[in-house]
Order: C-alpha cells, then structure tokens, then sequence
C-alpha cells in the first residue's frame, strides 16, 4: 500500500511542491527576525520492508498527519516543514542513508530508527556528524546496558524492557497463583532482554515463580504449531511473550486451534502492535495485552489522540497503532525545542542550542504528555490490560486499562543497572 | 504422554507437509531443466497471498465458510500460471548459458517477486482470519488436533502420490524422466523440449504456490515468508538428494520432524538441529539420501 520506492520517491516531490506553493506564507515570515525563509527540512528513517514495515509505516504517518498540521498552522517559526525519506534498513545501509541527509540534504534534524542494531550505529553517527537524531522505537541499548549515557545530540526512545516490566506487573496484579511459566520471544536481543526482565520483576511479587520452558523462535517464522506443541507438553500456568509483529497473530491463531489458552493463561506485553489482527474468533478474553505507549480506543484520551484516531481510520481504513505517537512526539518535540531555543537566542537555534532546549521538554503528544528526560531517553505512559470482546469492533480490545508511566516501570537513569533497579525498587505496592 | 507425542509428531508433520511442496517443486524443475530456482519461496509466498485474497472474496462474496477451501485450492492451483510466463518469458533465454546466470536470475525473481506482493497485499501481515477453525477440532488419543491441519497433511500426501504416478504411469512421466536422463536424446527421439520444459516449470511453480495457498489459513501471510522458506527446502533437497521426488519426501519429514522433536525436548537446537542433519547427510553421503546427482 505504502511502501513502493516511486510512491515514496513521489511524497518527497509532493513535498517539495508543498514547500514551493506554501512560498507566500515565507515570505510574510520573514518578518520574523533571525529566522531564515527557506523550509525546515526533516529527514525522516521509516522501515519499508520485512517484519517491522507496518511499524515504519504507522511512524511515517504519525509524522506527516503532524507535518500537514504545523505547515496549515504556518510552520515552524514561520518556515514550512518539508519531510525528506530515506529507509531504514539494516545498520549499515542505514547510517549511509543517515550521512546522506545530514551531509548532502543537508537536514535540520533527523527522525525515525526502530530498530536497536541500527539506532546503536546512528546513536555515534549523530555525535561524530553532530546531527540531532530523535529517534522513534530505536534505543542505543547493547542487551540492557547504555553504550551511551549522556550524548549531545542523539535522543534515544525508552528502554527495550519496558513492555516486559509492565506485563509482569499486571501478571503479578490480575493473574494471581502463577507459578511456572514458559516464555516465547523472538530470537534476538528485545526476545531475550524481555523474558529475562519479565522473571525478575515476576519474581518480586512471587519469589517461587519459576521458567518451565524457553522459546527462542528467530524473527520471521510463519509456524508455530512445534513450539506449541512443546508449551502443551511443558503445561506452565502462563504462557508470556514478546511478539509484536505478526508472529502474534500466527501464534495466537495456531493456540487457538489447539486450546491453549483454555488451561493455561498469557500474557502478550507488546501485541498490541498489531491489535486489529487479533480478531475473537481465536483471541479469547482474559490475557494480558500490551499497547506499548499509545492506545486508540482508551476512554480518557485528550482530544487531540480521538482527531487522530478518528483521521487515521478514515484515511487508511484502520486503528493506529502505537508507532504513530513515537512519530508525532519526535517531530513535535523538535518543533517545542526549535522554539524554546529561539526565544533564548533570538535567532533561528543550532543543532547544539535546539538539543539543550530538548533536555527535559515536554509536550501534549497524541497519547497524552511526553517528554525527553535529561539524559535524553524518551518518557511517556504505556497502556497494558486485560483482553475482553465486550466492543465494538471484530477483534480484542483491552478493559480495565492500566496506564504505566515510564517514571515508574523505567530504570530512573541511563546508568542505572536494570536488575539491581529491578530488585530494589520492586514490589511495587498497589 | 502420548498426547504430547502426537501433538508434537504431527506439528513436524504438518510442518514437513508445506516444505514437501516446496521442495518438490524445486525438485521436479532441478531434475529436468538443471536448474536450481532459487525463486520457489516467493511462489510460495505469490500462492499464500492469492489464496488468502480468493478466499476473501469469496467470503465476503456471502460463500460459506465451510467450502472455503475450494477457491483456496484452486487459486492456489491457478496462480502457477505464473510458471508459464517465468520460463517462457525469461527462462527460456538462459539455458544455454552458465548456470550462474539461471541462479542470479533466479534470484531476481525473488526480489520482484517479493517487491510486487508488497505493491500489492502492502507491508502489514495478511490472513483469512479466523477460517482456520472453521472445520474444528478432533480428538486423537487425548491430543487435539485442527482438522485443518489434518486436511493439509492429507492433500500433501495425495499430491506425492499423484506425482508418483504421474512420473511412473503416464507418458508425459516417462518424458520427463528420460528428459532429467538424456535430453540429446530425448530431443533426437522427437520430443519438443521447450513444451517439455514449460509443462514442467509450471508444475514447478503450482506445486509451490498450492503450498502456500493451503499454509495460509494457519498463519499470515508475509512478504518475506518465502525467503524463510527457501532455507528450509534447501536443507529439504540436501538431506532428499537433488532432483529426487522420494528425496524431497523424505528429506521434508525428516527436516519437519527433527524440528519439532528439537524445539520439545532441547529448544536451542531448533535451527542447528536441521543443519546438523545436513551435515551427517553430506559426510557419510554427499549425493543425499535418493540422490543420483553429485551434489
């Protein structure tokens, strides 16, 4: 649907129109002083391709529904904003593509990352070409360990075990008597940090919780009817993942089929990435589901989410999913520093004055607050809840809903250690 | 206990059902026209997203679920057209050449292939929703099992033995088998290869798309499914032997069931597992356990 390279190619020249037509509306603001006349350019790193497409995809539209908003509204400071694409792909042709729009577009800040192998190789790109990178999904995280606690101009998304926490605080609250478990997670690092944070927050609340099984399928797989199979043989009290792509839909379409969920619990901390594919038929009510940090159907959200939520359907015939908010944030936030920055200087900011007036801003994104925490790691409030059909669509939905802050299931600092956090600051009472 | 075996048994079954299909396909191109085509995986992937598309349509068209795998089956079937269009239009101009050349176009089919699916299903996982379950459950020995993957294993097996016979009782078999032995003299005897090779090529091509088509309802489709697929067929053709039919069967039990037995009992071996499989086969016998070919 979105994702050809000409139809891309096409949205930059579209913008670059937009920019020429939207020339009256710079030249009245020119009037402002030290503000140049030509657009801000905002280089912009979806995934296109593989798994993690959708993701990019929900990003990338976050980001022009903001991108349409600022430029009707007359820009930033009065320059129109104009989105340049490159892909995110692996690291390497990645940080190419990184060093282009810094080097040769020439860009004002760069947005977009989600996975962590390629932010690890923006996170110092950004530093050594002094380019402000916001990052949407990507962390610069090796495991949980920070490779970079404070940088000057990388502003890194929140921590990969997040979700995990999260959901072992729910598993402790609703699904209580939980004694062995077994964990499915994809193969690489976010599978294994996930389930490794997940038993040790779990085993805050109850210490003789134990692992009865480990399932390491790698990114990709289509079939899971053998790993199911070994889950039925280990017969755990839960079952907990980390999926988040359509591995979910397949595992959760594929346990149904056997019952699975009939005798055993779940708990689905990042599912909800793809929430509309989890139809009832074969999603039964109960299970732990994870929104990550925004949630379109949640009753208390501002104004600005339900415009959003009710925009995005109309537009493309589905609920958002969380990326949208990580895409909103990084571009709104720019946009609060830009001028928090000028208003010191008098004067369009630097890279470097625009990345101070980041440190500790926060700004109303789609899901509520959000703000950049001085050490330039993202904080905003994840959403996780119980499973239930009583809605009005054909698939899950999640009541009650728990809204978690990052300020309470995220370690307090880049270099805090995780799992001396975990077992100082848990149980969490309440 | 014995729940647990079947359960674990047949999950490697099913599994070694899809992969057989694959791997057959690879196989029947291999044996006659040499070459190795690397672009099975994204017919499977063609043929999963068409299914799921025909399926779609005729539920939404008001058909009932119970039937779905009819249309399922036959655009499975159908879309193996694109065998037709693949050889004559592109094949057909390589096979005097290297086989480099034959894999690197090959592998170009790969990269379009998987380019038009995302042009045209787009980027987010596809599915029939929940028609998975629409034929229900059994019970076999405490051990529940969907029907549906009953129904797979079953059609994959009658397509074995319908390939059997083809190439054992009929004379387009027989063709084809002195086509894979001798084509000098296959074409010196009146045979016209190019008809020879676009039958087989199609037959190539629908076997892997029908294997896709009837994976479908159990997953979601996804554009670079089929490139997780390949490497498993590979494995499938090294263990078999290739270009052998009775290899790609066995081969595919072999490689479905060790997995599953690997992911049961010792879950780090899931991958290495079949890979270690691949290299006993390729130490005590290097042409595969049917192969006539040195490999």
């Amino acid at each position: 649907m979105e994702t050809s390279r000409r139809e891309f190619l096409k949205g930059v020249g579209v913008a670059g129109t937009g920019a020429v037509l939207g020339f009256p509306a710079v030249v009245s603001a020119q009037a402002r002083k030290g503000v140049p006349s030509d657009p801000v350019k905002i280089g912009v790193m979806p995934i296109r391709a593989g798994v993690a497409a959708p993701v990019g995809a929900a990003g990338q539209r976050g980001v022009e529904w903001w991108a349409e908003r600022v430029n009707k509204a007359g820009g930033i400071l009065g320059r129109k904003v104009e989105l340049v694409f490159e892909e995110e792909s692996n690291p390497k042709d990645t940080l190419e593509r990184f060093r282009k729009l810094a080097l040769q577009t020439k860009v004002d800040v760069i947005v977009g990352g989600i996975s962590t192998a390629v932010g690890l190789a923006l996170g110092p790109a950004a530093e050594e070409l002094k380019m402000l990178w916001l990052s949407w999904d990507a962390t610069t995280q090796k495991g949980v360990e920070e490779t970079m606690p404070k940088p000057t101009y990388s502003f890194r998304s929140v921590d990969n075990e997040v979700e995990a926490i999260g959901g072992a605080l729910l598993t402790a609250k609703y699904l209580k008597g939980v004694k062995t478990i077994a964990g499915i997670n994809n193969d690489y690092s976010y599978g294994h940090d996930c389930w490794e944070t997940y038993q040790a927050v779990l085993k805050r609340y109850t210490p003789d919780a134990k692992s009865v099984l480990e399932l390491f399928p790698k990114l990709g797989v289509t079939d899971f009817t053998s790993h199911i199979a070994a889950i039925q043989q280990a017969k755990p009290d839960l079952l907990m993942t980390s999926f988040w792509s359509g591995d979910t839909t397949i595992l959760m379409k594929q346990a149904a089929a056997v019952g699975l969920f009939k005798t055993m619990k779940a708990c689905f901390t990042t599912g909800g990435g793809v929430h509309d594919s989890l139809k009832k038929e074969f999603t039964p009510e109960g299970l732990i589901l994870g929104y990550n940090s925004m949630y379109f159907n949640y009753a208390g959200a501002s104004a600005l989410q339900k415009q959003f939520v009710r925009e995005y359907k109309a537009k493309y015939g589905e609920y958002p999913p969380y990326e949208c908010d990580h895409g909103y944030f990084t571009v709104e936030s720019y946009k609060a520093g830009v001028e928090k920055a000028y208003k010191a200087a008098g004067e369009w900011p630097s890279k470097e004055q625009v990345a101070k007036a980041l440190e500790g801003i926060e700004v109303e994104s789609l899901s509520g607050k959000r703000s950049w925490r001085e050490d330039h790691v993202q904080m905003c409030s994840f959403f996780q809840g119980i499973t239930t059909h009583k809605n009005e669509f054909d698939f899950v939905t999640i009541d009650p809903v728990e809204v978690l802050p990052t300020t309470r299931i995220m370690k307090p600092t880049t270099s805090t250690k995780l799992l001396e956090w975990i077992n100082s600051t848990f149980p969490l009472k309440g | 206990m014995t729940a647990n075996l079947i359960n674990i048994l047949l999950g490697g079954v099913f599994h070694a059902a899809i992969l057989f299909l694959v791997a057959a396909g690879l196989q029947v191109v291999f044996g006659v026209q040499r070459i190795f085509n690397l672009a099975c995986g994204s017919f499977y992937a063609l043929g999963a997203y068409v299914g799921a598309s025909a399926v779609n349509a005729f539920t939404g068209a008001g058909g009932p679920p119970a039937l779905f795998i009819v249309p399922l089956a036959l655009a499975g079937l159908l879309v193996g057209v694109v065998g037709v269009v693949v050889e004559r239009g592109l094949l057909a101009f390589v096979y005097d050449r290297d086989e480099t050349f034959q894999l690197l176009l090959t592998f170009a089919l790969v990269l379009m292939l998987e380019d038009i699916v995302r042009l045209t299903w787009g980027t987010a996982p596809y599915s029939t929703s929940a028609l998975y379950l629409a034929y229900g459950q059994v019970n076999l020995l405490g051990a529940t099992v969907p029907v549906y993957n009953l129904i797979v294993i079953g059609a994959s097996l009658a397509i074995a033995l319908g390939i059997g016979w083809l190439l054992t009782r009929t004379v387009f078999g027989r063709i084809i088998r002195a086509a894979a032995d001798n084509r000098e003299m296959a074409e010196a005897l009146g045979v016209d290869m190019r008809r020879v090779y676009a039958k087989v090529f199609t037959l190539g091509t629908a076997l892997g798309t029908l294997g896709g088509a009837l994976v479908i309802p159990a997953t979601a489709a996804m554009s670079e499914m089929g490139i997780e697929l390949i490497v498993e067929a590979f494995a499938v053709v090294v263990i078999g032997g290739l270009g052998s039919m009775r290899g790609a069967f066995v081969g595919a039990l072999v490689v479905g069931v060790f997995r599953a037995v690997a992911i049961a009992v010792y879950p780090e071996l899931e991958m290495l597992m079949i890979y270690l499989v691949v290299i006993a086969v390729l130490v005590l016998r290097p042409r595969g356990l049917f192969g006539r070919v040195a490999v």
